[in-house]
């Protein structure tokens, strides 16, 4: 049990409270059922959330939401931009998700091997 | 079976945000002294009656027809883990009000999973800003709490009555 690592969590909390205000150009939604928590969801969301904040990225918002359909291919993630743009990546490690926040989330470049699906909503 | 309790807790606590959970307290005692190590996921959702609990008790299964509805796999895991570490596994749950999970085990028992990486946890129950994720962790020697959120306009549904209308008085005053 880290209680150092809890306490900086702490403060981290205050601040993020602080930026959730607004719309945010992108939302990324984690599947965090117990088949994506069982095939690594978490270290997935966590590296997001680390390289996210190590790059200052403030337009993006990260949630989590339950099973979305796709057990056989956790962890899965969707990628939703504002216009209604949706990627969904599958088959998800700390690596993979540290590429889609690089090339994807700072700088618009959906990382096409990685996606196993793409739609336009209205 | 999942290698981190933490990872427990993220599942039941995933649940408790399905209910609709505006303030979900994590409990985590862990004392050397007693050999105990108690986990605990109460939260202020929709609940459920008694019969959809037996159900999922007994059934300790999810079926993808009614997944949304039935959350027993998850409960299945940490149940077993409790029972297999020699300790005790309840769930208490009332409509309307919400759903308290409590699992404890044996802390020196061979077979029980590390608690792992609680932070990790936390934050990814914390990314939701509809609810309050409170932390509350105590061993022999200390204890720490940790709310994600500091306005807190839902107080946690033990808080008895007159209590929350003095606060939403002195709120209003």
């Amino acid at each position: 049990m880290n209680l150092a690592e809890l306490q900086k969590l702490k403060e981290k909390a205050q601040k993020q409270v602080a930026l959730r205000e607004g719309n945010k150009k992108y939302r990324v939604v984690v599947s965090m059922g117990t088949s994506g928590i069982a095939a690594g969801a978490r270290d997935v969301m966590k590296t997001m959330l680390d390289e996210i904040e190590k790059r200052g990225l403030a337009d993006v918002e990260v949630r989590v939401t339950g099973e979305i359909g796709l057990e056989d291919v956790e962890p899965v993630i969707r990628v939703e931009r504002a216009d209604g743009e949706q990627t969904t990546y599958a088959r998800l490690d700390a690596e993979k998700a540290r590429k889609i926040v690089a090339e994807h989330l700072a700088h618009d470049t959906p990382v096409e091997n990685l996606a196993v699906g793409k739609e336009k909503k209205p | 079976m999942f290698d981190e309790l933490s990872l427990n807790l993220l599942d039941i606590g995933m649940n408790s945000l399905a209910a609709g959970a505006s303030v979900l307290r994590i409990v985590v005692i862990e004392s050397h002294r007693r050999d105990w190590l108690i986990l605990q996921v109460r939260d202020n959702g929709c609940g459920m009656d008694d019969a959809t609990l037996q159900r999922i008790l007994a059934e300790n299964s999810s079926t993808k027809a009614n997944r949304k509805k039935s959350i027993g796999l998850g409960l299945a895991l940490l149940r077993q883990t409790s029972e297999m570490c020699g300790g005790t596994f309840h769930v208490r749950s009332t409509p309307g009000k919400g759903t308290t999970v409590t699992a404890s085990m044996r802390l020196t028992h061979i077979d029980r999973p590390p608690l792992g990486d609680l932070t990790a946890t936390i934050e990814t129950l914390a990314a939701s800003p509809t609810v309050d994720v409170q932390l509350h962790y105590r061993n022999d020697n200390q204890t720490f709490h940790f709310h994600s959120q500091e306005a807190k306009h839902h107080e946690p549904s033990r808080t008895p009555k007159t209590k929350r209308k003095s606060a939403e008085a002195s709120r209003a005053a």
